[in-house]
């Protein structure tokens, strides 16, 4: 008791104690993803082999066509198919895959022993390792201007990208801890989780630009909170989401983000529940 | 409930209560079969499984306690709802003020926790950097961290081993950097499960030496559940024996001694190898080469009493005295329960 006292003199002070501890998650996450020093190198290997695929693909389907599909000029494509690889280094790290082992072995039940909130620990924890595999950007930037030409928006255009891929980031997040979070239920979640990628994968842009889905199925698709992740802020990037229609776009990202946060809350309630009640 | 007397004479507030508690555990009764698998999918038939069946107890603020049962007596599914990640059926409990399941966070910042079977170490990392780790999460004040972790590297002399990672440590060392650990932020109480499970002989003593004077320098109060009554015996005074998810004795092991240790062995090593050992009020238990172990019960016949007596008769080397160990003692109770005397 007298240490709960000691801890909180201040307002500001017990906020710096507040977040302290998941400073020190990513931090730790951070320089734990650093030793992996042969996986840095495979994945910038392997975004250059896929960046050449993707432009020899799209390249060879534009030389087929006498009109761009939809509009969207080849170079826009390839702007985009670069980010799109590029956004992968950070979007591909799932900071709460953790919790499948965590409760495969057990191991939740200690954490719950430990003063912290747990979705925040994981939170923090993908923050860490996201934060690392930032940095391969640059170098996989400079790689990837070897073989395509990116197109650089004006700074207003830039910084609404920005805002909309921290957005996809979180709804990024959020989507994977619901999955992960299946744990708690069915201990054989994995081929659940993969087919979800797959769809994911697919129906997010990552791939292939939605707008080139036909008519009512592009509509359904840009509707669906995949596309918050990857397509919402690359067509922001390449225009074909104006700028009169960014407040709409980020509106949706946001409806999004708080309907699975919402969600993410009750699931973990319900799953802390079925921890505290059953015994795990 | 029996044994409690000894709780009941302290005035002071106890540090964990808890008052009928219980827990049960409700499971989906599952059908064997394909056909069985599918009507439990719809199947509403529920078992119910009573892990703890009304325990009452109350521990005093630096007291080290015994928390003594078989398997399945119980022992976990109690320490989970003393430590917030189990709510119980019906009961009270309380650890410092607080009601542990209502307050986890809170009531994680004044419990410690140590697994024998399982490190709250972080594999990947240096044993210091875990620590690190340790005092951002229970945000503990830098000077206290520091006279800590200076405090128990020198206790437990974890120096040589502070920049190795986790996963290439001893056993040994493991065992010393989860107590450290459990320690950093001072905790009131201190749940240790099974701490000493498959230490050599140096390590388990170095572990009860460490706990026994945290005890006393600091007045921590812990709660040691292990199969291993050497610790029990070496470090704790009282003991909570349950059996069945419920509590068979609340109270002192010498208590329990007296009550069932009623029999004594005096071990006499003669002189000559002696043809025929008879000795009035002691039976001869069992014999090899000069030495010879005699059985007896101190109710009738004194250790005094008897020693004169073989020294009457024989020529003797040596003689020692063997109390019953309190596994036998615990082992009986188990098999024919605890009744009051």
């Amino acid at each position: 008791m007298s240490a709960e006292l000691r801890l909180g003199p201040s307002f500001a002070r017990s906020l710096g104690d507040l977040a302290a501890p998941y400073v020190a998650f990513a931090a730790k996450a951070f320089a734990r993803e650093a030793t992996y020093r042969m996986e840095v190198f495979t994945n910038l290997g392997s975004l250059f082999v896929r960046l050449y695929l993707m432009k020899a693909v799209w390249s060879a389907l534009y030389a087929q066509n006498a009109l761009p599909p939809s509009g969207i000029p080849l170079h826009s494509v390839l702007t985009y198919t670069c980010l799109a690889l590029l956004m992968s280094l950070v979007l591909e790290i799932d900071g709460t895959r953790s919790i499948r082992e965590k409760i495969r072995e057990g191991t939740i039940a200690t954490d719950l022993m430990k003063p912290i909130s747990l979705p925040l620990y994981f939170f923090s924890d993908g923050a860490g390792m996201t934060m690392l595999h930032a940095l391969l950007i640059v170098p996989a930037l400079i790689l990837s201007l070897t073989l395509v030409h990116i197109d650089v928006p004006p700074p207003a255009v830039l910084a609404a990208f920005g805002l909309s891929f921290l957005l996809g980031y979180l709804v990024n997040f959020t989507l994977n801890f619901l999955m992960n979070c299946s744990a708690f239920w069915t201990l054989e979640g994995f081929a659940v989780q993969l087919m979800v990628r797959w769809v994911s994968d697919l129906l997010s842009g990552q791939i292939v630009p939605l707008i080139f889905f036909p008519g009512l199925l592009q509509s359904i698709v840009l509707a669906l909170p995949f596309a918050a992740i990857y397509s919402t802020p690359l067509l922001i990037y390449v225009g074909t989401i104006p700028p009169q229609n960014y407040a709409r776009a980020l509106a949706l990202q946001v409806v999004w983000l708080v309907v699975f946060s919402v969600l993410s809350a009750l699931v973990w309630r319900a799953a802390q529940r079925r921890v505290v009640v059953q015994g795990g | 409930m029996v044994g409690m007397a000894c709780a009941e004479t302290h005035r002071t507030m106890p540090i964990i209560e808890t008052r009928d508690l219980r827990k049960v555990f409700r499971s989906l009764v599952r059908q064997p079969g394909v056909a069985g698998a599918l009507r439990t999918l719809f199947s509403r038939h529920y078992e119910d499984k009573v892990a703890v069946q009304g325990i009452t107890m109350s521990l005093d603020a630096g007291e080290l306690v015994g928390y003594i049962g078989p398997n399945g007596a119980g022992k976990s599914t109690t320490i989970k709802m003393l430590t917030g990640i189990l709510v119980p059926t019906s009961g009270m409990v309380r650890v410092a003020g607080l009601v542990p399941y209502e307050q986890r966070r809170r009531n994680a910042r004044t419990i410690g926790v140590v697994f024998g079977q399982r490190s709250q170490l972080y594999w990947d990392l240096p044993l210091i950097e875990s620590f690190e780790l340790l005092r951002a999460i229970y945000g503990i004040p830098r000077e206290r961290y520091r006279a800590n972790l200076e405090h128990f590297t020198e206790t437990l002399e974890m120096g040589p081993f502070l920049n190795t990672p986790v996963r290439q440590l001893s056993l040994g060392q493991r065992m010393r950097g989860d107590f450290a650990g459990a320690m950093l932020h001072d905790p009131q109480v201190v749940f240790l499960d099974e701490p000493t499970i498959g230490l050599d002989v140096v390590a388990k003593e170095a572990i009860r030496t460490f706990v026994a004077r945290v005890n006393q320098e600091r007045g921590t109060t812990f709660i040691l559940t292990t199969h291993d009554l050497a610790d029990v015996e070496r470090l704790c005074r009282r003991i909570v024996l349950i059996d069945h998810g419920t509590l068979v004795y609340d109270g002192e092991i010498e208590a329990l001694r007296d009550r069932y240790g009623t029999h004594r062995t005096l071990v006499v090593t003669f002189f000559d190898e002696e043809p025929e050992i008879r000795i009035e009020g002691a039976e001869l238990e069992s014999r090899e080469g000069r030495v010879a172990r005699l059985r007896f019960d101190r109710r009738t016949v004194s250790a005094e009493m008897l020693i004169r007596r073989v020294a009457d008769r024989y020529r003797v080397i040596d003689v020692s005295i063997e109390e019953p160990e309190l596994e036998s003692i615990i082992r009986r109770i188990y098999l024919e329960g605890y009744t009051v005397a």
